[in-house]
C-alpha cells in the first residue's frame, strides 16, 4: 500500500506548496487576503488574536470586551508566540497547514486500505456483473495524493493559511481527529476532538462518527457479544471526551481566572451578535430580524447547523461513519454561523477518499461551474457593494447564496452517489423494476 | 428538490437530448439572448422612471433665481479675461470673484507624472469656493463643478458655465435654507483636474501611486453628497443633454438622473439623453428603433468604461453625479437662457439639499432607452445569462462527451483550479495507463496567464525602451503590442507538442477555456453591463465555435475569424471603422492612416488610464481576455476529438 514514489511525490508537493504559502505570506498579498470576510471571520481573524494578545499582555482580561473571542488556550499559545517568536509566525502556520496536509495523507492511506478490507469481506453478497464497480488495488494508491494535493494547492486552503486565520488550527486538529479515529485511538483521539470542539463547538458533532468507528474497531478486535460490547464502547467514547472536554474548561478558566471566556467564545458562536458578512447564512437573516424572533430563529438556526442533519445522516450511513464524518464536516462549514473559505477547503479536501463514487456523481460539473463563478463573482460584488456604494448587501448575499446552494448540492450528491453505487453492489447494475426504471432518494 | 435526488438526472432524457443537440440549443439561446435583449427597448418590456426617495420633493417651491443678468455681466468679462490666458486658467479673476462674495475660496494645485516616458511633469491648478451650511455644521456638501476650458482647448468653451455658477453662488449666498456645504469648484485639463480634486478631497490615491500626485488641499466641506458637472457652451441654450455614464461604466442613481429630467421639464428647458430627445412616433417600429438608438448610444458610451464628462469620476467615491451638457440653440424658437439654467440648477440644490440620506433608494444599475423610460437590473441580466449560458452548454456537452467516451475520462475533481492544480500527480502515471494527463492543460492554463501578466506590466518598459531608440511612445508601445501577440501566436507550437498531452486534455483545455469566458463576461456584467454585452455578443458565437476539425478550409476559416477577434485587431478594426464613419469623405489611404494613428493613441490613452483612473479595461483585457484568447487558440490548433472525427466521415 505505501508505495515509495507515491510518498516521494507527495513530499514534493509539500515542498512546492511550501514555497507558495511562503511566498504570499512574505507578499504584499498578504494582507489584502487577511481582510477579506470570506477569509477572516471575527472567530478567526489573526487581528483579533493580535488584539486580544495585547490586551493580555497588558493585564486586562480580553473576554470583558466583546472584541476577542479565540480560547484562553489559544490565547496563551498565541501571546507566547507573539511575544517571543514573532518572526516564526508565518512559518508556524505554513508549517501546521502542511502537516494537516500530511496527516490528511495518511488519514486517505489508512481508509483506503480499511475500505479494501472491507470490500474483500462483503465480496460475496455483491450482485454479479459488479465487478466493474469494484476497487482494485491500483485504485487505492491515488486518492491520498489527491488528498494531499486537494489540500496543498486548494485556492481556498492556501489563502486561509496566508491570512493567517485560526482555522489552520483548526483544520489540523480536524484532521488529527480523522486518522484518530480511523485508527481508534480512543482518548487520543476524543482528546482532539474536545480541542476542536473547544475553539468552534461544531465539531462536538462529529463524536457520532468517532463512536461509531471505535465502537467497530473494538467489537472487531474481539469475540464477545457484540451489541452490549458497542453501546458500552460508544457510552466509554462520549464520557471520555466530555471529560477531556471538562477539563480542557476547566484548564482555560483556571489560566484566565474565570469562567468570562465561555460567553466570549461559545456564547459569541451560539448568539451570532456580530453580523459583518461572510460566506455563511447567519449574517443576513439576523441582520434583517425584528429582536422579539431572534431567539427562536437563532435556535432554529443552530439547530439545522448541528442536529438536524445528524440523526437522519447516522441511521444510514452507519456503515460508512468515514462519509459522515465528511459529511457533517461539509454541513458545518455550509451552516456554522462563521464560516470561512478555509473550512469549505477542509471538507473538498476530503472529497478524493471517494473517488469511486465520483463516477455516480451527477452535478459535478454544475457544482464545479457554480463555485468558479460565485467564487470570482464574490470579490467582485463585494467591491460594488463596499467601495463603489452602488450593489448593496442583497448582491453579496445572493452570491453567497448560490455558494451555499454548490455546496449542498455536492453534499447531496456525494451522498446519492454512495447510496447509489451500494445499491448497485448489491442489486446489480442493470436494474428494472416494473417496467420504470427505478428511483433512488434519498432518506 | 427533484434534481437533486434523482440520480438519473445526469444520464436522463433531458441531459441526453441537451447534449445531442447543445449546438442548435447554443445557437437558439445566442439569438433568443440578442432578440431579448433588443426588445426591450420597447416600451412594453422597461419601465416608466419614478422618484424613490421622497425627501428630494422635487419642484415643491417656485424657483427664486434672477441673477441672470449678473450672469451675462461675468460672461463678457470673463471671456475679455479668458482671450489673455489662451492656455491656461484666469485663476485670479476666478478667486476675486468667489472671494468678492465672501465665499471660503481656495485654489488647489496637482501634478502629472508622465507615466509612460521621458518622466515630464504637467501640472494644474483647480479653484473651489465653498459656500458654507449656515443650518448645519459642515458634515455634508453638494458640488457644482465646470471644466474651464482655455480658448486654444479643442473642446467647445464652457466660459457660459462659469458664469452661472458665478451667479449661482451669488443667489445661494443670499438663502437661508442651506444645510449641506455647497462647493462651487472650477477644474482644469479636463478629468485629469477632477480626479487630483476628488483624491485631494478624500487623501486618497486611487490610480498607480507616483503618477498622479493629488497635492494637499486647504480647505474641505463635508462629505459630498452629489455634485452637478455644468458644461454650456453657449449663452443661449438649444437643448441640455444629460450625460450619466461614469469610469467603469459606474452610474449615478436614476433618482438624481430622474431629477433631473422632471426639473428641466417644470422649467420648460429641453432635456435629452444622447443628444436624443423622446419619441412620439404612432408607428410602433419607429417608436422601437428610436428607443434602441438611445439604448445603444448609452451601452456603447458605457461599454469603453471612459467617463463622457467629469461627473464619472464623483461616482468612485459614492458620490452621484451627472453632466448636464447645453449646446448653442441653432434655427428658429425661443433659447434657454440663463433665467431658466438658474431656476434648473436652483431647483436641482435645493432638492439635494433636502435629501435626509445619501442615495440609496433607487436603481444603480440600469439602462435608459429614453429621458422617461428605464431598463433595471433584473430585466437586463437575464439576456446576457442566456448568452452566457450558451457557453455554459456547450462546455457541459464537452464534458458529457468525454464521460462517455469508451476510454473513460477520469472523472475530474470539482473546481477547474484544483484540476489544474493537481496536474502534478498525473505526471507519475504519464503513460502507465489510459488516463490522459492534465500537465498540459495546466501547464498552458498558467503560462498563457503568467504571459498576459507579462504584457500588463510591460507597457513602461515598452515606451522607455522605444525613447531610446527614438519612436514616440504611441508608436513603441503599440508595435511592441504587436510583436509580443504575433510571438504569442506560436504557443501551439510549443503546447500541442507537450507530451502526455491527449485528446481529452485538449477537450479539458476547452471547457476550461468556455467556462473561463463565461465566468469574465458574468463578473464584467456586475461591473460592466454593457461591455460584457457587447464582448458577449462579439465573443460567444466564435468561441462555441472553437472547436478543432479535420476540415483544413473550416480550420483555417475558423482561425481567421478567431485571429479577427484578437483583442488588439479587435481594437485596431473598432478604431479604424470609428474613423471612417467619422471622416466620411477621406480618401482610403488617409483614412486607414488616420485610423492607425488613433489605434495607436487609443492603446496608449487605456494604458494611461488605467494608470491614473485605475480604469480596469486595459487590465482585464490584458490579462484576462487575451489569456484567455490563446486557450482558444491553442484549442483550436489541437488535434480533433475521436467522435468528432467519426461523424465527420
Amino acid at each position: 500500500m505505501k508505495s515509495q514514489p507515491m510518498d516521494n511525490l507527495v513530499y514534493l508537493e509539500y515542498a512546492v506548496a511550501g514555497i507558495i504559502r511562503y511566498w504570499l505570506i512574505n507578499s504584499d498579498y498578504k494582507q489584502t487576503i487577511g481582510d477579506r470576510v470570506e477569509i477572516s471571520t471575527s472567530l478567526n481573524s489573526w487581528r483579533k488574536v493580535t488584539e486580544g494578545a495585547y490586551l493580555y499582555s497588558e493585564g486586562i482580561n480580553p473576554y470583558v470586551g466583546d472584541n476577542f473571542h479565540e480560547t484562553p488556550l489559544g490565547l496563551i499559545v498565541f501571546n507566547k508566540l507573539i511575544s517571543h517568536i514573532p518572526q516564526w509566525i508565518g512559518i508556524i502556520f505554513i508549517v501546521c497547514d502542511l502537516v494537516t496536509a500530511h496527516v490528511l495523507y495518511r488519514t486517505a492511506q489508512t481508509f483506503m486500505s480499511e475500505l479494501f478490507s472491507r470490500q474483500m469481506r462483503k465480496k460475496e453478497k455483491y450482485a454479479k456483473g459488479t465487478e466493474t464497480l469494484l476497487l482494485k488495488q491500483s485504485d487505492l494508491v491515488l486518492p491520498p495524493v489527491y488528498v494531499a494535493s486537494a489540500y496543498l494547492f486548494n485556492p481556498y486552503i492556501i489563502f486561509s493559511c496566508v491570512g493567517q486565520t485560526t482555522t489552520v488550527f483548526a483544520n489540523l486538529c480536524l484532521a488529527f481527529t480523522f486518522l484518530l479515529m480511523i485508527k481508534g485511538q480512543r482518548i487520543a483521539c476524543c482528546s482532539v476532538l474536545a480541542l476542536a470542539t473547544l475553539q468552534s463547538l461544531y465539531p462536538a458533532t462529529l463524536l457520532v462518527p468517532a463512536s461509531i468507528y471505535l465502537a467497530r474497531a473494538e467489537s472487531s478486535s474481539s469475540l464477545e457479544d457484540k451489541q452490549s460490547l458497542r453501546a458500552s464502547s460508544c457510552i466509554l467514547t462520549v464520557v471520555t471526551f466530555i471529560s477531556a472536554l471538562l477539563l480542557l474548561l476547566y484548564i482555560s478558566s483556571e489560566l484566565t481566572g474565570g469562567w468570562e471566556f465561555l460567553h466570549a467564545t461559545y456564547g459569541f458562536i451560539l448568539n451570532v451578535p456580530d453580523l459583518r458578512p461572510n460566506v455563511g447564512l447567519f449574517w443576513y437573516f439576523f441582520t434583517e430580524m425584528f429582536e422579539n424572533f431572534r431567539l427562536l430563529f437563532i435556535c432554529v438556526f443552530q439547530i439545522n447547523a448541528t442536529l438536524l442533519y445528524l440523526v437522519p445522516l447516522t441511521f444510514r450511513l452507519h456503515d460508512e461513519p468515514m462519509l459522515l464524518a465528511a459529511s457533517l464536516t461539509a454541513l458545518m462549514a455550509v451552516f456554522k454561523s462563521y464560516p470561512s473559505l478555509g473550512d469549505v477547503g477542509f471538507y473538498l479536501a476530503l472529497l478524493p477518499m471517494w473517488k469511486h463514487l465520483f463516477n455516480f456523481m451527477q452535478q459535478g460539473f454544475v457544482v464545479g461551474c457554480s463555485f468558479l463563478i460565485t467564487s470570482a463573482m464574490g470579490p467582485i460584488v463585494w467591491h460594488l457593494w463596499i467601495y463603489s456604494r452602488s450593489a448593496n448587501a442583497n448582491f453579496y448575499f445572493g452570491v453567497t447564496l448560490a455558494f451555499a446552494t454548490a455546496q449542498i448540492f455536492l453534499v447531496t450528491d456525494i451522498l446519492l452517489a454512495y447510496i447509489n453505487r451500494e445499491f448497485s453492489l448489491y442489486h446489480g447494475l442493470h436494474h428494472k423494476g416494473s417496467g420504470k426504471t427505478t428511483k433512488l432518494v434519498l432518506e | 428538490m427533484g434534481l437533486l435526488t434523482d440520480p438519473g438526472a445526469g444520464s436522463g432524457k433531458f441531459t441526453q437530448l441537451l447534449v445531442a443537440s447543445h449546438n442548435k440549443l447554443c445557437v437558439v439561446l445566442y439569438i433568443g439572448g440578442i432578440i431579448w435583449f433588443m426588445i426591450l427597448a420597447h416600451e412594453h418590456f422597461n419601465a416608466g422612471t419614478y422618484f424613490s426617495e421622497n425627501a428630494l420633493l422635487p419642484g415643491l417651491v417656485k424657483g427664486e433665481f434672477d441673477e441672470d443678468a449678473v450672469a451675462k455681466v461675468y460672461q463678457s468679462e470673463l471671456f475679455d479675461e479668458a482671450a489673455r490666458y489662451p492656455d491656461g486658467i484666469p485663476f485670479s479673476w476666478l478667486l476675486a470673484k468667489f472671494r468678492q462674495l465672501n465665499l471660503d475660496t481656495y485654489t488647489h494645485n496637482f501634478t502629472l507624472n508622465s507615466p509612460l516616458g521621458l518622466g515630464m511633469k504637467y501640472t494644474g491648478k483647480n479653484i473651489y469656493a465653498i459656500l458654507r451650511a449656515p443650518r448645519s455644521s459642515s458634515t455634508e456638501a453638494l458640488v457644482l463643478s465646470v471644466p474651464y476650458r482655455p480658448p486654444s482647448s479643442v473642446h467647445p468653451g464652457t466660459v457660459p458655465s462659469v458664469a452661472i455658477m458665478l451667479a449661482l453662488a451669488k443667489f445661494f449666498r443670499r438663502q437661508k435654507y442651506w444645510s449641506k456645504d455647497v462647493i462651487f469648484l472650477v477644474t482644469e485639463h479636463e478629468q485629469l483636474g477632477v480626479q487630483a480634486w476628488l483624491e485631494a478631497y478624500h487623501k486618497t490615491t486611487c490610480g498607480r501611486s507616483g503618477v498622479l500626485e493629488h497635492g494637499d488641499m486647504m480647505g474641505r466641506g463635508g462629505a459630498i453628497q452629489a455634485a452637478i458637472n455644468l458644461e454650456l457652451h453657449a449663452e443661449k441654450i438649444g437643448y441640455i443633454d444629460v450625460k450619466i455614464e461614469g469610469l467603469n461604466g459606474q452610474l449615478p442613481n436614476l433618482d438624481l438622473v430622474n431629477l433631473v429630467h422632471r426639473l428641466c421639464s417644470k422649467e420648460g428647458v429641453r432635456h435629452t439623453f444622447k443628444n436624443r430627445e423622446n419619441s412620439n412616433y404612432r408607428d410602433i417600429y419607429k417608436e422601437w428603433l428610436h428607443s434602441f438608438k438611445i439604448l445603444m448610444a448609452m451601452v456603447t458610451t458605457q461599454a469603453t468604461g471612459v467617463p463622457n464628462g467629469n461627473h464619472g469620476l464623483f461616482h468612485r467615491f459614492g458620490i452621484e453625479a451627472v453632466t448636464l451638457e447645453g449646446f448653442e440653440k441653432k434655427g428658429r424658437g425661443s433659447p434657454t437662457l440663463y433665467f431658466q439654467i438658474g431656476r434648473v440648477l436652483e431647483g436641482l440644490f435645493r432638492s439635494l439639499n433636502n435629501l435626509l440620506e445619501r442615495f440609496h433608494q433607487s436603481y444603480f444599475f440600469y439602462l435608459l432607452p429614453a429621458t422617461d423610460r428605464f431598463i433595471s437590473i433584473g430585466m437586463y441580466m437575464p439576456p446576457l445569462g442566456l448568452l452566457c449560458s450558451a457557453l455554459i452548454i456547450k462546455a457541459f456537452a464537452l464534458w458529457h462527451k468525454m464521460q462517455e467516451d469508451p476510454n473513460k475520462a477520469e472523472p475530474a475533481e470539482e473546481e477547474e483550479a484544483e484540476e489544474i492544480k493537481r496536474a502534478p500527480s498525473h505526471s507519475e502515471k504519464k503513460g502507465s495507463s489510459n488516463h490522459f494527463s492534465l500537465v498540459p492543460v495546466g501547464m498552458t492554463v498558467l503560462l498563457t496567464h503568467a504571459l498576459g501578466i507579462a504584457l500588463l506590466s510591460s507597457p513602461q518598459m515598452l515606451g522607455s525602451q522605444g525613447l531610446e531608440y527614438g519612436f514616440s511612445t504611441d508608436t513603441s508601445i503599440y508595435v511592441g503590442y504587436l510583436v509580443m501577440t504575433l510571438s504569442m501566436l506560436f504557443i501551439p507550437l510549443f503546447a500541442c507538442r507537450n507530451g502526455g498531452a491527449k485528446v481529452e486534455s485538449w477537450t479539458i483545455l476547452n471547457i476550461v477555456a468556455l467556462l473561463e469566458l463565461a465566468t469574465l463576461l458574468l463578473c464584467t456584467s456586475m461591473q460592466n453591463f454593457s461591455l460584457a454585452l457587447l464582448s458577449a455578443v462579439l465573443y460567444i458565437l466564435p468561441s462555441l465555435w472553437m472547436v478543432p476539425t479535420q476540415s483544413r478550409v473550416l480550420g483555417t476559416l475558423q482561425k481567421v475569424v478567431w485571429l479577427l477577434l484578437h483583442p488588439l485587431c479587435l481594437l485596431t478594426l473598432i478604431v479604424m471603422i470609428y474613423t471612417a464613419l467619422s471622416f466620411p469623405d477621406e480618401p482610403i489611404l488617409e483614412l486607414l492612416e488616420k485610423g492607425l494613428i488613433a489605434t495607436r493613441q487609443a492603446l496608449v490613452y487605456a494604458v494611461v488610464d488605467s494608470y491614473v483612473y485605475a480604469n480596469w479595461v486595459f487590465p482585464v483585457a490584458t490579462a484576462i481576455l487575451l489569456p484567455n484568447w490563446l486557450l482558444f487558440w491553442v484549442v483550436l490548433h489541437s488535434r480533433p476529438h475521436q467522435e468528432d472525427l467519426k461523424t465527420e466521415k
